[in-house]
């Protein structure tokens, strides 16, 4: 039996459990509770195809890098995301009212981070999950090999774009001078490469890769090295939910981490039962602690790269080597590896 | 021409009119002549090299590398990915259901231009049931259909049915302000104007904006599916543009005939329905039939926001690493679809016209 100074002494010691205990952050964020009720993440998609990207296949279903990114998301919070996730065809110029309507839960569509669209729109960026490099397309029969090499020659630009004045910078810096020929609209910037009014032609590479193709004799093209200027390029949320961009920038790290440590889709059970480091083992859920403190299930790392694979196959299935595109990784490599990615620490 | 060439010309073996014709009209002088057979010389090579890339080096069925072995047009890709630009995201084991429907609202169109169906009633029993069969197929969700919701919608199908949607909730819309616009009572006429000259004044992009992406942030409680505000945005901006023309189809009619309906006894509704608006929309037909025209083909414009019609999944369609450099025969194709019907629907106009005796 216990005494009276039994049950305070237990008292005590549960009063003191409360308050010492670990606490633990539960997901208060507002975006995540909706998500799940529904069921289904709001992902935007395009009107038509943005090729790499966001594309439709011959059975009317999406893909591209964007478009698996959404989905990387969705697997976290639900384990998988077949029936999970619903693509919503957007115009570029409906992103910004669709996120603030909520009729997506995060915009992932190959949008800049900009000054005016971080502190005006009421937006926040995740971390960047691609560099976007302005890169430079040349016929081979140039015999090109830098953009040193095209002095003297002209390039193509639309008119009075980012592109027109980061080209000029560029050739300033490097010290080189190139005939300007200039179109009101992109596709008539195109039309002139292609139709050999310049011997060059300036976008960010996911579209020269597509153009490459449009010519319709891909090896006819190359896109030189040299980035002349790049664009980050993040996932937006709705300010002040930190907790759901917690969620993408983890969704993220997760799949920039496992390319670190060598996780693919392939090895990722093995990994789990033989982590290389501790800090994997909590990924993949082989320890607890990945998932509780963002308001997950603990086990939603070892998911993602299950369903989705890491950043690199992500990337070698939809812009690399795999695809038709056959991008270069570049600046987007891991840190170790000469680009710009990193994941956030997993302790 | 002189009284002696007709001589000789009738001297001469009898010759067929429709060369002899031709003759004097296109090489009267040499130098014509000279102008024609260059003319002529340039249509046959546009048209051959047309039919060359078109057909003749054409690849009709295979794969994009079979494509790229010829320099003729890759009819290919609309063999590979018809299904995508004719029913866009709905669910590809699905799509007999979003081909049954657009079907059927396509034979509806066609039955109502049938003399038959030509009663208020027939024609909204016609359509009220059409509509409801096109919705249990293509929305299901009851006698065992699985529920595609209407995001999943697209291609032609949805394209013809937002061209049908704003027809039909824009037609009586256009008749009601037509006919407020023409009030007794100056303050309807004045407020029914003002409405009509504001519509007319926006363009259509902005109306599909406001009801696509402002709506939904003045209301978040907005009981409607995207679809249909944008069904009723244009419906509204066909409206305003039918009723002038139905007004001026009114007001075409001699006064006399309104008068005489007054003197009849006839009320309000049965001069309207029995004497006037057949006469008006008689007199309004070739009009009519542009603004028809017209509103099928702005349908496309839905693609600003994102809706998944033709032109999107046309879009689409070359939209891939594969087919990228298709886009001229995609663009081919969707412009002849869009030719079929604008042109039948033109041609079907020509003949109510002459059914009707339009203009004589």
């Amino acid at each position: 039996m216990t005494g009276p100074k039994g049950l305070i002494a237990a008292g005590i010691a549960a009063a003191a459990h409360l308050a010492f205990s670990t606490p633990v952050y539960a997901a208060e964020s507002e975006t995540l509770a909706a998500v799940q009720e529904r069921g289904v993440l709001n992902c935007p998609g395009h009107n038509g195809s943005y090729l790499g990207l966001a594309e439709v296949d011959d059975k009317g279903e999406w893909k591209g890098f964007d478009i698996d990114l959404c989905r990387a998301v969705a697997t976290a919070i639900f384990g998988t995301y077949e029936d999970h996730v619903n693509i919503v065809p957007l115009s570029w110029a409906q992103r910004w009212p669709a996120l603030q309507s909520g009729e997506v839960d995060t915009i992932i569509k190959a949008s800049g981070w900009t000054l005016g669209r971080d502190a005006e729109l009421g937006f926040q960026f995740s971390n960047i999950y691609m560099l976007a490099p302005t890169k430079i397309l040349v016929p081979k029969s140039l015999g090109a090999e830098s953009v040193a090499d095209l002095d003297g020659g002209a390039v193509c630009v639309p008119a009075g774009t980012s592109t027109e004045r980061s080209v000029a910078e560029y050739l300033e810096r490097v010290g080189i001078e190139m005939e300007f020929v200039t179109s009101e609209k992109t596709e008539e910037s195109e039309a002139a490469f292609l139709s050999g009014r310049c011997d060059a032609f300036a976008q960010w590479d996911v579209q020269l890769a597509v153009l490459r193709l449009k010519s319709g004799k891909p090896d006819d093209y190359m896109i030189l090295p040299d980035s002349i200027a790049a664009e980050p390029v993040g996932a937006l949320v709705r300010e002040g939910d930190d907790d759901w961009l917690d969620i993408i920038n983890f969704t993220l790290t997760t799949l920039l981490a496992a390319e670190e440590a060598g996780v693919t889709s392939e090895n990722v059970d093995e990994m789990k039962a033989n982590p290389p480091a501790p800090g994997i083992g909590k990924m993949l859920g082989a320890t607890p602690g990945y998932g509780e403190r963002i308001g997950l299930s603990d086990d939603w790392g070892y998911n993602v790269i299950k369903v989705m694979g890491n950043y690199s196959e992500m990337f070698e299935r939809n812009l690399g080597k795999e695809s038709p595109y056959g991008l270069d990784r570049g600046v987007n490599a891991l840190w170790q590896d000469g680009g710009v990615l990193w994941p956030i620490l997993i302790d | 021409m002189s009284d002696a060439t007709l001589q000789a010309d009738r001297a001469r073996p009898p010759v067929s009119p429709f060369v002899e014709r031709l003759k004097e009209r296109l090489f009267p002088t040499p130098l014509s002549g000279l102008l024609s057979a260059l003319g002529i010389a340039a249509a046959l090579w546009i048209a051959f090299v047309l039919i060359r890339w078109a057909f003749l080096d054409a690849t009709f069925t295979g794969t994009p590398e079979d494509c790229q072995q010829t320099t003729g047009a890759c009819w290919a890709v609309i063999s590979a990915r018809w299904r995508l630009m004719f029913f866009g995201l709905y669910p590809y084991e699905l799509h007999w259901r979003s081909g049954i429907a657009g079907l059927i609202l396509i034979a509806v169109i066609v039955a109502s231009c049938v003399p038959v169906f030509w009663s208020a009633t027939r024609l909204a029993l016609l359509w009220v049931v059409s509509f409801a069969l096109f919705w249990i197929i293509m929305h299901g969700g009851v006698f065992g259909l699985e529920t595609v919701t209407e995001e999943k919608w697209g291609g032609l199908t949805l394209s013809i049915f937002i061209f049908c949607g704003t027809a039909l909730v824009g037609m009586p819309l256009a008749i009601v302000l037509a006919l407020l616009r023409r009030s007794r009572y100056p303050l309807v006429a004045k407020v029914a104007a003002v409405l009509i000259d504001t519509v007319r004044s926006l363009p259509l992009v902005t109306i599909l904006f406001t009801v696509s992406i402002l709506l939904p942030i003045l209301m978040p409680d907005m009981p409607l599916s995207k679809i249909s505000r944008v069904i009723l945005g244009m419906a509204l901006f066909f409206a305003a543009y039918q009723a002038e023309i139905i007004r001026s189809g009114i007001q075409s009619l001699p006064v006399g005939q309104e008068e005489a309906a007054k003197a009849l006894g006839l009320g309000y509704w049965h001069r309207m329905t029995r004497v006037v608006l057949p006469q008006a929309f008689r007199r309004a037909l070739p009009p009519t039939i542009s603004q028809f025209a017209i509103s099928f083909k702005e349908v496309a414009l839905v693609i600003i926001i994102g809706v998944f019609d033709f032109l999107a999944s046309g879009n689409a369609a070359y939209g891939s690493g594969e087919w990228a450099f298709t886009y001229v025969e995609v663009y081919v194709f969707l412009a002849f679809v869009y030719f079929l019907f604008v042109f039948s629907l033109s041609r079907y106009g020509a003949y109510l016209e002459r059914r009707m005796r339009v203009g004589k």
